[in-house]
Parts: structure tokens; sequence; C-alpha cells
């Protein structure tokens, strides 16, 4: 039998003419944006017009061929996803509010809260720190990913994530897995699948510097109108850009302190303890070390008792 | 609407309960119609009289609740499409019902429990989710709660349920025959439903 060759090993072969040429760009249309290598790209998720539809998670789990995980009834309101693990890229969370009725029984005593969270692919990543193969890196759109066939399962990225994003795949591969920000559209010049299936624009995917802009006009305009608790996370000198982080390329509007979605007010990168840490076990190394050396040239019972007589 | 793509609030023709719309109690209602006491309900609702479509009268002291049925956002088309989908499934694994805090309170009902609601028609059980969202409403200074129940569930595919459509009562609409499951009367029990032999 004729062995054939990879289609990866005929760059011209008719694998490749069936590709969409790379000068397509999708994103063009559905966000107003031209992909291009050398920018950085991220999401603007505005929490105000979400509507808790989960589009998004759907929306990425097709995309990704993710699988169901974590199956069951949780009771936390409509949200029966929980958190974002290495099989859920998306998760909606549903948080009630307590609303003050005036003790008037006739007013709903709740508003929803609602939240899709997602990696925030950090201008100085924990994981990408910890990561001892290299297999999670910087791509050319700025975003952070695992690359999959490097990945060798040791999970120090799960750990160091401050935002706990990451968890190894226990039921497939048991590697670590974490949004992409489907790299393999923007490859093409698509953009991500949860962004481009939000019906209400609360994902807007696009440029991280443009994403800033068009965040503090909105900002400005929730502020005009009286909503003066919305402010942003994760964009520079705002919550969520703390503790040797940086600045988040997927950054949130939010009207809620940040522990009401379950994000850290103050993310740290763990190698920032690193620091203290091996000094503390230099010091105790040096100060049992010093403790043996002592014991050894110490004379001993015989030659100090033998010296009395 | 009409030929013209309006939506007309006088039709003198074309209706069976014209010309105006007005009020009518549900078939099934805590209540008496307060706009017609002598006309509880619409009276060109078809009726079906039949041994296992029981109906309940109005302010039945043995169904005191108000149940409205719905689909949730995740729920596509019909249950038969969203729940052997393992994408939308596990968004809403499970069939439940929604009661307010005060009516879990009087009937001992924790959140996350088994409750069983019973109706003339049948006996469904579901998971409770107790939640501020349900208001107890208030007419007359009787308190009367309401109790919410997705459907979509059923008893195969990957999310499962007891199916809704046990507890409702066939009424039709005169004009569209759509059937009156949004709104009905049924009672409400801490625990799972008895398995008969």
């Amino acid at each position: 039998m004729m062995s054939r060759p990879l289609a990866s090993e005929h760059p011209t072969g008719p694998f490749y003419r069936t590709l969409p040429p790379p000068t397509m760009h999708e994103a063009a249309l559905t966000a107003g944006v031209r992909i291009e290598p050398g920018t950085t790209y991220g999401f603007f998720t505005d929490t105000t017009v979400c509507i808790g539809c989960k589009s998004c998670e759907a929306a990425c789990k097709q995309w990704n061929q993710n699988p169901m995980d974590d199956f069951g009834f949780k009771g936390t309101s409509y949200d029966n996803t929980g958190e974002l693990s290495a099989t859920t890229w998306r998760h909606v969370a549903f948080v009630e509010t307590r609303i003050d009725t005036n003790g008037d029984h006739r007013r709903d005593r709740t508003r929803w809260t609602f939240m899709s969270d997602v990696c925030k692919h950090c201008e100085n990543a924990g994981c990408m720190e910890a990561c001892p193969t290299g297999a999670i890196i910087r791509t050319e759109f700025g975003t952070v990913l695992i690359q999959q066939d490097v990945c060798n399962g040791c999970a120090y990225c799960v750990p160091s994530c401050p935002f706990g994003v990451i968890t190894l795949a226990e039921e497939q591969d048991r590697k670590a897995h974490k949004c992409t920000l489907c790299y393999d559209r923007m490859k093409v010049g698509m953009e991500p699948a949860c962004a481009k299936a939000c019906p209400t624009d609360s994902i807007q995917f696009g440029p991280v510097t443009e994403l800033r802009e068009r965040a503090r006009e909105r900002l400005r305009f929730l502020h005009s109108r009286g909503r003066r608790e919305a402010y942003l996370y994760g964009v520079p000198d705002a919550p969520g850009a703390a503790g040797g982080v940086g600045s988040l390329n997927c950054f949130f509007l939010l009207t809620e302190r940040p522990e009401v979605y379950n994000l850290p007010p103050l993310p740290e990168l763990p190698s920032r303890r690193a620091g203290a840490g091996f000094l503390t076990a230099t010091a105790a190394a040096l100060f049992w070390g010093a403790v043996t050396t002592a014991m050894i040239l110490a004379p001993r019972r015989e030659q100090r008792e033998g010296g009395r007589q | 609407m009409m030929a013209d793509g309006k939506g007309w609030l006088y039709a003198p023709a074309g209706l069976k309960d014209g010309p105006l719309p007005t009020h009518y109690e549900p078939v099934e209602s805590p209540l008496i119609n307060r706009i017609y006491p002598a006309q509880q309900t619409n009276p060109a609702a078809k009726l079906f009289h039949r041994p296992d479509n029981l109906y309940h009268a109005p302010g039945d002291p043995a169904y005191p609740y108000v149940i409205t049925t719905y689909r949730l956002t995740e729920h596509h088309t019909g249950g038969v499409m969203t729940r052997w989908l393992p994408w939308l499934a596990e968004l809403q694994p499970h069939g439940f019902v929604e009661i307010s805090p005060e009516l879990a309170a009087e009937k001992g009902i924790q959140h996350g429990e088994w409750v069983t609601l019973t109706t003339a028609r049948g006996e469904v059980e579901a998971r409770a989710v107790v939640t501020d969202r349900m208001l107890p409403l208030s007419f007359d200074g009787r308190v009367i709660h309401q109790i919410g129940m997705p459907w979509h569930f059923g008893y195969k595919g990957i999310a499962r349920g007891d199916v809704a459509n046990t507890l409702t009562s066939i009424v039709e609409d005169p004009n569209s025959r759509i059937h009156e499951g949004k709104v009905f009367t049924c009672n409400i029990r801490a625990g799972r439903k008895e398995v008969r032999a």
C-alpha cells in the first residue's frame, strides 16, 4: 500500500487549497475590526447589558468542541455551570441582588446581575510564568495560549492563575486547557465565537486600546445617567489590574464589588511571593546547616569525659 | 392582526369572543372575577369535561396556589431538541419549580430539595428553587402564592425532570385553540411523590 503524506507536508496540496484564503476578514463585518498579527486583542465585557442567555457558553463549547462537564442541578439561581474549567471557557454568573423596596411588598425584591466570565489574558500572566515546558505562550494577537502538544499536564499553571481560570481536563487528556480567545478563528480573520454569538454586544471584541476607549465612553454615559456605581475592572489603574498582573486584555464593566462576581479585588501573581519564600528557605537551610556542622565538629562525649578523668 | 397589518382593539368580525377585549378569570383561579361577578370565565372557551381532565372550581381550597409554566432561555424549540443536546442540557440539567421564601417557610420546603405538585389531573416532583424573585400576591387582604414551573423536561434525554403537562388541564382559547397551560391552580408539599404500585 502506498504511504500517504500528511497534508501538512504539502503546503501547496489540495488540502490547503480548500481552506479559506487568509485575506478573508469576517471580523471586519461582524466586529468592525480587521485582525492583524502584532496587535493585542481582547474582550470588553459590559455586564450592564448582559441578559444571561448563556449564548456565549454554548457558542464557545460548540466552536471548541468542548464536552458537557460537571453536569447537575446546582440551585444557584439559573446558573448550573458553576465555574470556569478546562472544558468550560465561558461562564455566566447569575447573582440575585436585593433591592430596597421601601417596604412596598408589590415591588420586586431582587434584581439579576449577570456576568460572563472568561480567561483575562493578563498582561503578565501567572500561568505563563509558572509553565516549565514553555507550552504557554504569548501569541501574535497578544493572547495567552496553551500549546496542547507541548503541555505535559504538570498543573503548575492551575494554582498560578490569580483568577482560577485553568484546570486540567481530568476526564480527557489530563492536560491544562483554557480560553484561546479563539486563536484558530483569529488566524483566519474571524472574531471569537462568544463575542459573535452575544446578542446584546455585552461581549465586545477588538484591539485592547480601542476597547478601553469604548469602555471609558460607556462608563461616562452610565455615570451621566446616574449609574454612579459602575466602574471598569482590569484596565490600567483600576481594580483587578494589581499585584503584578498588569492590565487585563479581557476586562469588565461592573456595577457591584468584584467579590460579588467571584473576581478577586486585588489579584496577585504567585511569583511575587516566591522571593519571600526563597529567602525563608535559604535562611532555614543556612541555620540547619550550621546546627549540623556544629554537631559534627563538637567534641564527642567520651572525649569530654576522658578529658575529665 | 388584521388585513391592514395592525392589531385592532375593536374587531367587529372574525373573533369568537369579540368585538372588544375584556377580562375574564382563567378557568382555574383562586379569585372571583371582579369585573363580571356573574361571568367568571370566558364563555366561549372550549372545555373538555372528561374524567381525566377534571377542573378545579374557582377558589378551591384543595388547590390554593397559582402556578404558571414557561420555557427557559436555554430551551431550544421543544424539550426533545433541548434535552438531548449536551451543551444545552448541562445549562439547565434538571426540572425545578420556583417558589417564594414565604411559601417555602409555610410548607417547610428547603432550597434545592424535592417538592411535589398536585392537581386533579396528576402529580409531579421537582427540585425547589426558593428565590426572592417570586413575589407573593395580595388580593382583598389575602396572600396568594404563585409557583413557577419551567417545562421542557421529561423522563428521557440528558436533562430530565417530570413533565409539566401532567399538571395542566385542557382548556382551549376560542380563537386560536391554544390551551390554557400558562395559568392554573395547584397544591404543593415538601418531599418526593409517592410511587404507586
